[in-house]
């Protein structure tokens, strides 16, 4: 019983990473419908600044966070202005938005892994002390790592629901063309949004980072966090975040009761069992692609 | 002469799976990061039933590219039928092709046969050399070019260009979207095929998402709607780094800024919408009968 107890609390903190990676994708997706395929290279850049920092330049965790966060903002806000605007502003094909997204990821991953080489590190952090309730022990980084987590989407559904600028966000995801219309400077709300994916995929990246450890090619989590959303229902935030805890349950207890090598696997015939059974998802409309 | 073999069948192997590529994004418009795992299941069929089972190699590589079609059902018919959006479908092979990886790097043996996981399966015989290679290279453009000039293959085009309205014109968008993958796998399991009868081992470690982004780099770079297009590419893309193995590190980098350059200044690539005929042949040799003065 303290095992299951132990690996819900780990499942919950992995499903929480992948809620934000999962946020990230909808939020993109919804105003400009097309994949942020680099979203995995932020996460893997945010987790090699944040490793940068506490371990070369000898910053406490906090500050090598923030770093991490400000420089990953720079990176998607550079990816935005340099590889999406452009094809935006042509109105090009979803489909060219894609694979610039996916050049972007390509070039990123593989200069992460130019300069750092593809070896796993462990993420500098002392190990502490486990946190005993009862005879279950919960990770103290687990337990930050969720609460950061569901801080950060708990702060975002705050800034799209309750501010002018989230309406503004939420107006450009219904249709983008009235929205500049309506007075909506199209540009911001873009940057906005970059600024908002780099946050997410920065802590994102240091927690999985704590949680696993630090490569180049870590951020092929974001997978996960993909199924995670197609499992809950396309087109929906709260979908995605459901999708997400499952997701990182189940994948927990896969991995602790049968074997962790089986535990991707897993994930990918969830992923089909669910398309078989749930076409829409768990809790998804029937949602068709946009014309 | 035996490294310009080396790179010549390697070339060929993924001008093949290429191909395929560019029948599925190229025409169909369907985004595959996950061929690389249809090339892992065909080239363990095909080597095993010619290893263990004395099969022919020629059978027994049509055999690995129909498995690997059969296989694609499992992916494509929940995808399709649910109408994932593109960008999902790509999600989907993408996790189709680790679990594929995922599942070899840890099968020891299948009964009786040795796969050996993640050390690979040894002792292929070798059947591959440059002629088998030319020979499969042009059987394989002929097909392909049958295949897209077919009925079939502009109902593939219909999709790749609106998919709402091929349906409205009487296509069906889950019998040729399985058609056209089922052809597409095909390819990438007999090119993995080659790739174990050249190499006389196989590895999972051969079928990264590494290796799938380079075939569907070489459609992007080629153009949609063309096979000449990623054929040229596919062999280049092989060629340059060969010749070049001092930027090996940078080639990946260079492909990504490749892909946001084209897609930005030239997002029909290299030959995107040029069909492969024979048009400048003809051209050419009716310029060749006409007199001299008159050319």
């Amino acid at each position: 019983m303290e095992l299951f107890i132990q690996q819900l609390v780990s499942g919950v903190s992995i499903g929480a990473i992948y809620a934000l990676l999962a946020v990230g994708y909808a939020l993109v997706y919804s105003v400009y419908n097309f994949t942020n395929w680099a979203f995995d290279a932020f996460m893997a850049f945010g987790a090699f600044m944040a490793f940068v920092g506490i371990s070369s330049l000898f910053m406490p965790f906090w500050l090598a966070m923030i770093l991490s966060i400000l420089l990953t903002i720079l990176l998607s806000v550079g990816a935005e202005s340099m590889a999406y605007r452009p094809l935006r502003e042509r109105k090009a094909p979803r489909l060219f938005m894609m694979i610039s997204a996916m050049g972007v990821n390509l070039a990123v991953v593989n200069i992460i892994n130019l300069i750092f080489g593809g070896t796993f590190r462990k993420f500098p952090v002392e190990s502490v002390q486990p946190i005993f309730v009862g005879n279950v022990s919960i990770g103290r980084m687990d337990l930050i790592a969720g609460l950061i987590s569901f801080g950060v989407l708990a702060l975002l559904w705050l800034f799209l629901y309750r501010t002018r600028w989230g309406l503004g966000i939420r107006a450009s995801a219904i249709d983008i063309q009235t929205a500049a219309l309506m007075g909506i400077n199209n540009n911001a709300v873009a940057i906005i949004i970059f600024v908002i994916t780099g946050v997410l995929s920065a802590i994102a990246g240091v927690f999985y980072g704590i949680k696993y450890a630090v490569y180049p090619m870590m951020g092929i989590v974001t997978i996960k966090a993909m199924i995670a959303s197609i499992v809950g229902g396309l087109g929906s935030l709260p979908a995605a975040i459901v999708g997400s805890m499952l997701l990182g349950v189940l994948e927990t207890l896969v991995s602790g009761y049968i074997s962790s090598s089986y535990r991707d696997l897993f994930s990918f015939l969830f992923l089909i069992v669910i398309l078989l059974f749930f076409p829409n998802g768990l809790m998804g409309k029937n949602v068709d692609e946009k014309l | 002469m035996g490294y310009i073999n080396a790179i010549i069948i390697l070339a060929g192997i993924n001008i093949i799976a290429a191909l395929g590529v560019a029948i599925l994004t190229g025409y169909t418009g369907l985004f595959s990061i996950g061929h690389a795992g249809f090339m892992a299941l065909g080239g363990y069929f095909s080597a095993i039933l010619v290893k263990e089972f004395g099969v022919h190699f020629v059978p027994a590589l049509l055999a690995g590219g129909l498995f690997a079609g059969l296989t694609s059902f499992i992916i494509g018919y929940p995808a399709f039928r649910s109408r994932l959006r593109g960008d999902y479908f790509a999600i989907a092979t993408l996790g189709f092709s680790e679990a594929i990886r995922l599942i070899l790097n840890n099968t020891r043996e299948i009964g009786f046969i040795k796969t050996g996981a993640a050390f690979g399966y040894m002792n292929i015989p070798g059947h591959t050399n440059l002629w088998v290679v030319i020979g499969a290279v042009v059987l394989a453009i002929y097909f392909a070019h049958m295949f897209v000039t077919s009925q079939y293959g502009k109902n593939c085009i219909a999709i790749g260009q609106d998919e709402v309205a091929a349906q409205m014109m009487g296509v069906d968008l889950l019998k040729t979207k399985l058609l056209a993958l089922f052809i597409s796998a095909f390819y990438a399991g007999v090119a993995g095929g080659l790739l174990g009868f050249y190499f006389a081992y196989l590895s999972p470690s051969f079928f990264t998402i590494t290796k799938s982004s380079d075939l569907l780099a070489a459609v992007v770079f080629g153009g949609i709607q063309s096979l000449i297009g990623p054929v040229v590419t596919a062999f280049i893309l092989i060629a340059v780094p060969e010749v070049l193995r001092a930027l090996a590190e940078w080639r990946l980098i260079i492909y990504g800024f490749l892909f946001v350059v084209v897609m930005i200044y030239r997002p029909q690539g290299l030959f995107g919408y040029v069909e492969m005929n024979l048009h400048f042949a003809r051209a050419w040799w009716q310029r060749l009968r006409r007199p001299v003065a008159e050319r």
